[in-house]
């Protein structure tokens, strides 16, 4: 069931990227660059985000006078702000778009889990970041996103209240809520990056940024955006006047929309879910290749005589599975006679693809269960009949 | 495959004789198909409905497919060796440049297929003969498309010189001409 939805899912990715590629050259297709994409609107972010940091006063009485300043009197204090604003909601849709491509095109399999286990993470944060943007902000929308938060922690048993004093420092409206969400828009955001270290880690040469055309474009669109729709508060928050109409950001505050129909609970009891099904998602499938219907070409192996050290299968080994180690002793072939380093393969990171057979001039590569041989011999019957 | 038997071996006498107006006629070109050897990348196109059992395609019986688990596994010298053991043309099919499963396998094949046309032009083969298709997993009537287009760009190549030690490891068994004959993968240190 789950398979077959997941054939007709991948089926449909693959026909969008057809007709993408049939109006862009592939190596331009957007969709193959949504992760350099969400590299890209970070970029933006964080720069934009400096620059708001610099005007922007965390406390009750200030923050929205703050951001009343930077959109009226900073020179191009609106743009920026308009910036920070539209490229967050490109953040969110391009790493929506990742998540759903990977997903569909089972990119999650072998041994690239850790690439979507700090992916899914990285999902989270970005989703709690935007949410503490809206409540910086200071404006109605804002106080009534955190009454709302507040009463979906409250609503969990035993520890929520403690949670919502840990999280907004103490019951109600205090002067310590805005210095905390500055942190925890501010802190995440860095901790986004380490995340991305270790989306990257086992990736080698990561695509981290798209083609100039397409940083062009997002640029551009965004730019365009904050100056035709410039990004606006609320009227000011006050105690006096509680909100009642929460204007809804689709991309960001999806989970308070929910909560018109649902519990708090249910919906802390529904995320929990749709977060750990997440992170669950890579090891749902039978993951032997027999099972999948798949080769078994059997684990890259060294071959110790050839090696001569060259590091050519270290660079091109997607997936970092080759390390380079001293030498222990001198290869048997003349090539391999002088040379310091020697190829290992870790095993638990190889997904059995071959590359760095193609990328050995030296045949110091092989796959144990499709040799060099194998491929010469079919070729041979080929040429033959 | 009746037919499969003699075309390898007469073809390329007979290939320059005819010359290109018996390509044209259309019918008469089945006895000069020339022999393609195709490496496909297991996450490409979809092999299931175009090959049949031995490996040839279904649709064009002069063209064999070697499965192969990614585009970069292949090592150009195999691709060599095929061209001198008889078949007339070689080509590697991988997903979509930049989206390949393996994420550059498909890349890096690219490059090493342009290092080993620019030497096959030094050894006096058309390069034209190596060639590398990229589509993806369902669109298998335009890879197809694609093959018999080489195929039909190949048929068109003059024949090349015929070496006589290329034939001798077509008669040896499938094992020594990798340790032995000087056709086999030649060692050559390409840029990462």
């Amino acid at each position: 069931m789950y398979r077959r939805l997941l054939a007709s899912l991948l089926r449909w990715t693959l026909r969008l990227d057809v007709g993408i590629n049939r109006v862009y050259p592939a190596d331009f297709n957007p969709l193959y660059y949504t992760g350099g994409l969400s590299n890209l609107f970070l970029t933006i972010l964080i720069l934009s985000g400096l620059f708001l940091f610099f005007y922007y006063v965390p406390s009750y009485n200030e923050a929205y006078t703050t951001v009343q300043y930077i959109s009226e009197r900073v020179p191009y204090g609106q743009i920026i702000r308009g910036i920070h604003r539209y490229s967050a909601d490109g953040f969110m849709i391009v790493i929506l778009l990742h998540f759903f491509r990977n997903w569909f095109t089972e990119r999650f399999r072998f041994s690239r889990d850790e690439p979507w286990i700090s992916g899914m993470m990285l999902l989270v944060f970005a989703g709690f970041i935007g949410v503490t943007g809206y409540v910086l902000v200071w404006d109605q929308r804002a106080e009534l996103l955190v009454v709302m938060t507040g009463n979906a922690l409250a609503a969990i048993p035993a520890v929520g209240g403690w949670l919502r004093n840990l999280l907004f420092g103490g019951p109600g409206l205090t002067n310590l809520l805005l210095p905390r969400m500055l942190f925890l828009h501010v802190g995440p955001a860095v901790l986004l990056y380490v995340l991305l270290w270790w989306h990257y880690v086992r990736l080698r040469h990561p695509k981290v940024w798209p083609p100039a055309v397409w940083t062009l474009f997002s640029l551009g669109v965004v730019l365009l955006l904050s100056g035709l729709i410039p990004a606006a508060s609320q009227p000011q928050a006050s105690p006096t006047t509680p909100p009642r109409q929460l204007a809804v950001d689709w991309l960001f505050l999806l989970p308070y929309v929910s909560l018109k129909y649902l519990t708090p609970l249910w919906l802390i009891v529904l995320a929990t879910v749709i977060i750990v099904y997440g992170l669950y998602i890579p090891y749902q499938l039978p993951e032997t290749r027999a099972e999948m219907g798949l080769r078994e070409s059997g684990i890259a192996q060294v071959i110790d005589a050839n090696c001569t050290g060259c590091e050519l299968s270290y660079y091109d080994c997607p997936y970092n599975a080759i390390v380079m180690a001293p030498s222990p002793h001198p290869g048997v072939t003349k090539a391999a006679q002088a040379r310091k380093l020697l190829a290992i393969v870790l095993e638990s990171r190889c997904v059995e693809c071959g590359i760095c057979i193609g990328a050995c001039p030296f045949e110091a590569l092989e796959l144990p269960h499709f040799l060099e041989q194998d491929v010469q011999a079919k070729v041979l019957t080929a040429c033959r009949s | 495959m009746p037919e499969l038997g003699p075309p390898p071996k007469s073809q390329s006498q007979s290939a320059p004789a005819p010359g290109n107006p018996a390509r044209a006629a259309g019918p008469g070109a089945a006895a000069r198909r020339p022999k393609i050897v195709g490496f496909l990348c297991d996450w490409a196109v979809s092999a299931e409905g175009i090959v049949r059992e031995d490996g040839t395609m279904r649709d064009l019986p002069n063209v064999t497919l070697i499965k192969v688990p990614c585009s970069g596994f292949i090592r150009p010298s195999w691709l060599e060796f095929a061209l001198k053991n008889g078949a007339d043309g070689t080509f590697v099919c991988g997903c979509p440049l930049g989206d390949c499963f393996n994420r550059l396998g498909n890349n890096l094949i690219q490059d090493r297929v342009a290092q080993m046309r620019r030497r096959l032009e030094r050894q006096k083969i058309q390069p034209d003969r190596v060639g590398t298709i990229y589509y993806g997993l369902r669109e298998q009537e335009q890879f197809v498309a694609a093959v018999r287009e080489f195929s039909d760009r190949v048929a068109q190549l003059p024949a090349p010189p015929p070496p006589p030690p290329a034939r001798r490891p077509a008669g040896v068994s499938p094992a020594t001409p990798a340790d032995g004959s000087p056709s086999g993968p030649t060692p050559a240190p390409e840029e990462p």
